[in-house]
């Protein structure tokens, strides 16, 4: 009898290629004739190119081609897609600073970047606005409100609030910094594109190229079978990968375009930056009577994707009689915006988080009981109840890990020699998605089975989901299973690396291709005439851990397909969520505890030790939950600590690149403690499992923040919570 | 940084590299500057004897990927500033990004490509695995190159040690605690 690998520790499949780096990534492609492209990109903020001298480039050795708005590569314009809102070098607008506009192909990368250096430009400059503080506030997107009965506004609710707590925090642009720098090779075969290109969601991305480029979609293909990195900044297609297929397309062979790391901080879009104010009203216990949340967020004139910090945190998250929401969009001339892991979550958690620390000082209740006394069971804003809400077990399971009751609420209080001591939590959740996927399962005559969907694994451990589902379903060994995505030829319908929605949305369809495979499988044994099985009628036969059984006569798939003559038999389905789905909310939720020391002397602010708890439904693999859930956590150190980019008043980012924008090392990473709740969420799916990329950033930094309250009474609202704010 | 000074640090890294590659060594006829400007190194790279002709800019990065067609050295950041593209000159820990190729006549390099024994993973490249040291993959190749180096300095008794001494090799996943436990578990195995 085969155990079920589900929820069990189970190595990445993805892990020996790897290890020894073989697994190629988009710029390791090196098809017959390939030559090098670079960026030239604009060095003010905003305005119009008068005119470039590319001479000297176009002398120098090597050279094959330099593209300017003034000598362009065609490209479509963008069509109701979010993102970006123009095509580069299609004209002489310049919208931010780094704004691509000029493309130089060389025989060599070295020739292509110093060539890419001699181009020049004169520009008329226009002022940019670039400060959110000057510009906002913003024009208002989503308004949601819910009053009780009788009460006229949020602000009269507020007023007539025993307790009323107001605060204001505030962010910088944040940037993805997955560790491959955007990379494109794309080949042309005739009027076939092939891009090897890192994307979260390979048929849209090949879908987009397509349409950008004014081809049919079947024209293109691309593939990402190994990522380094996604956390969004690859779920849309950029101008560069545009460029790159354009440029090969026009030379008529094949091109390849590594952004540098500076390049990509303006090339590709970064989390905008985001100033929020919390409001809560509360009797003297504690519970809340009115929660408002207003948020203004950059959003820049060339495109970018919507901060909408309130919508998903302070609607959903406590039971209020009085919720208004009002998020505010700030229109400015800064590189675009994107999705960034945990994307409004995180920095609307950490205002609703940080205010709701601030209460619990304020009324003397303890921040875990607060939180208690707060807790929904059904959606505050629409009434429906959660689908599967355990949040109160990770608060007490949590604080019982970490060691709750050993905390003094005052703070300064504890000590180790010269470093204050605090200790901080705070609540987390994400909305849980499932989209329509679908999954293809085929019986091979090597004895495997290839379990393929056209989504991305960017790290996420998506390979290894396939094949320890497919497992699961087939009852054989994981190592049984090829897993395949990356991929957009694969059968339409794969769902992108987002929304934490992969597993969630991916497992009910590998379940379904692989029943459907097995019934074709069943049904071709008693169809083809060279099998064992022939003329039996299907339900007579049955098939169990890889081998067709009936009669008394037992026969391994693989034996069966080689006597058949068949090389394979395959399946594809697609599963969607159910009707009834919609009367539920879903959502995943967590409790972080962290401890966090400040030095007395230098304000120096180090995290010791977090404890977090999650209640995420099923899990498929521990060893990849485990890893997604820790690396989140630690996301959320550089989020409370590190990681800011101020853009200046001429609209250059300050810290574009990694020596200036900082994120979390070795040294910054305490022990974490990492612990779920194994309950499957009963109305997501038969399985049951929600994602889970995202939920360990949301809070993690409202509980070191309140740490280091704990630790020092200063309460910082401006992140990153550095030295200087500490002294 | 403006567009100007680009070119300016660019200009720099070539001639420095120029200059290293003109400068006579001790083995007499190495290090040659070929007639077109190129630079010809011979070095040995995962065992093997390897000769190059390249223009005196190449990094040994370049050189490894898009000369060699050792594609497992990741480039990162091209700034010395991520630690992705780690390998080992002469058994020390080096970014390949900021290491001219001209400088390497008669170096030995070794990289992720090196490090098993045939089939037989090293005991770091397993205890990635078993430990989930990673989750895109792209730092691995560095992460591992780097820790084979701390370990055989001697650099990783403790695990404040091992954090301190791994800070040059980011990892955005964050896999950091998978990292750390790996090689705690393969500094006791390469004894």
């Amino acid at each position: 009898m085969t155990v079920s690998p589900i929820g069990r520790e189970i190595d990445r499949v993805d892990g020996p290629l790897k290890v020894t780096g073989s697994a190629p990534y988009a710029a390791d492609y090196r098809p017959e004739g390939l030559v090098y492209a670079y960026l030239v990109q604009a060095t003010v903020g905003r305005g119009t190119v008068r005119g470039m001298d590319v001479s000297r480039a176009e002398a120098a050795p090597g050279v094959i081609a330099v593209f300017t708005p003034f000598h362009p590569l065609p490209l479509k314009s963008p069509s109701g897609e979010s993102g970006e809102n123009y095509s580069a070098l299609q004209d002489t607008a310049v919208r931010f600073r780094g704004q691509i506009i000029g493309l130089v192909v060389a025989d060599t990368f070295e020739r292509a970047r110093d060539a890419a250096a001699l181009v020049s430009a004169d520009y008329t400059v226009t002022p940019s606005r670039t400060s959110l503080a000057d510009a906002g506030p913003g024009v208002p997107q989503g308004l949601v409100q819910k009053l009780a009965p009788g009460v006229s506004s949020i602000d009269a609710a507020l007023a007539s609030s025993p307790v009323t707590i107001t605060t204001s925090v505030s962010q910088h642009a944040h940037h993805h910094i997955a560790m491959e720098p955007h990379a494109t090779t794309a080949v042309w075969v005739d009027d076939q594109l092939t891009v090897y290109c890192g994307a979260q969601s390979p048929q849209r991305a090949a879908a987009t190229i397509a349409a950008r480029l004014g081809v049919e979609p079947a024209k293109v293909r691309l593939i990402c079978r190994y990522t380094g990195g996604g956390f969004g900044q690859r779920s849309p297609v950029w101008n560069e990968a545009l460029l790159c297929a354009a440029a090969a397309r026009a030379l008529r062979r094949p091109v390849k375009l590594v952004l540098s790391r500076e390049q990509v901080f303006t090339a590709i879009g970064h989390r905008a930056a985001v100033r929020q104010t919390i409001r809560l009203g509360a009797e003297a216990d504690g519970r809340l009577r009115a929660l408002s949340h207003d948020s203004d967020g950059e959003l820049p004139a060339a495109g970018g994707w919507q901060m909408m910090p309130g919508r998903d945190t302070s609607a959903v998250a406590y039971r209020t009689p009085n919720i208004r929401i009002d998020q505010r969009l700030v229109t400015l001339d800064t590189p675009p915006t994107w999705s960034m892991r945990a994307p409004a979550e995180a920095p609307g958690m950490f205002a609703l988080e940080t205010a709701m620390d601030e209460l619990a000082v304020r009324t003397g209740v303890d921040p875990v009981e607060l939180r208690l006394r707060n807790y929904a069971t059904e959606d505050p804003v629409e009434g429906h109840p959660f689908s599967s809400k355990y949040l109160d077990e990770c608060y007490r399971v949590g604080a019982e890990r970490f060691g709750w009751s050993r905390r003094t609420a005052l703070p300064r209080s504890q000590t180790d020699g010269d470093w204050l001591i605090g200790m901080g939590m705070a609540s987390a959740l994400y909305p849980a998605w499932r989209q329509p996927a679908s999954a293809r399962a085929r019986f091979r005559d090597d004895g495997r089975v290839a379990v393929a969907s056209a989504t991305s694994d960017v790290g996420t451990g998506a390979f290894t989901m396939l094949a320890v589902v497919g497992a699961d379903e087939l009852g054989l060994p994981v190592s049984s299973i090829a897993a395949e995505v990356g991929d957009s030829a694969l059968p339409p319908g794969g769902v992108g690396a987002y929304g934490s929605s992969v597993t969630t949305s991916t497992v009910p369809a590998v379940q379904a291709a692989c029943r459907a495979a097995v019934k074709a499988l069943v049904q071709s044994a008693v169809d083809n005439p060279r099998s064992p099985f022939a003329g039996l009628a299907p339900a007579t036969v049955r098939y169990r851990q890889g081998r067709i059984e009936a009669n008394g006569r037992s026969v391994d798939f693989r034996t069966l397909l080689r006597t058949m003559g068949v090389p394979h038999v395959e399946a594809v389905s697609t599963s969607a969520p159910d009707k009834s789905a919609s009367q539920y909310k879903f959502h995943c939720f967590g409790a972080h505890f962290c401890e966090v020391r400040v030095h007395r002397l230098t304000g120096e602010p180090r995290v010791n030790r977090f404890t977090s708890v999650f209640d995420v439904g099923r899990v498929v693999n521990a060893k990849a939950a485990r890893g997604q859930l820790t690396g989140a956590i630690i996301w959320g150190i550089g989020h409370a600590l590190l990681e800011a980019d101020p853009i200046e008043p001429d609209g250059r980012f300050a810290a574009a690149s990694m020596a200036d924008y900082l994120v979390p090392v070795h040294a910054d990473t305490p022990e974490i403690d990492v612990h779920w709740l194994d309950r499957p969420d009963p109305h997501i799916s038969e399985f049951g499992a929600r994602g889970l990329g995202e939920i360990g950033l949301v809070s993690s930094a409202a509980a070191i923040g309140n740490a280091v309250f704990n630790a020092t009474g200063i309460r910082v609202h401006d992140l990153p919570i550095t030295i200087d704010k500490l002294l | 940084m403006t567009q100007y000074e680009g070119i300016t640090r660019r200009g720099m890294l070539g001639l420095v590299g120029a200059a290293a590659a003109t400068v006579p060594l001790d083995s007499g006829a190495a290090g040659a500057q070929a007639a077109s400007g190129e630079v010809t190194v011979r070095m040995t790279v995962n065992g093997s004897a390897t000769s190059l002709t390249v223009d005196p800019r190449v990094t040994l990065l370049d050189a490894l990927r898009e000369r060699l067609q050792l594609t497992g050295t990741k480039k990162g950041c091209d700034r010395g500033q991520c630690g992705a593209c780690t390998v080992h000159v002469d058994g020390r820990r080096v970014v390949s990004c900021l290491t001219l190729l001209a400088t390497l006549d008669g170096a030995s390099v070794t990289t992720i490509e090196g490090l098993a024994d045939g089939d037989r993973l090293h005991p770091l490249q397993q205890a990635f695995i078993e430990h989930d040291g990673f989750q895109c993959g792209f730092c691995t190749p560095g992460q591992i190159m780097s820790a084979a180096a701390v370990i055989a300095e001697g650099g990783a008794r403790t695990d404040a040690e091992i954090r301190e001494q791994m800070s040059g090799n980011i990892c955005r996943c964050s896999a950091y605690p998978g990292i750390l436990a790996a090689i705690r578990q393969a500094r006791t195995e390469m004894r």
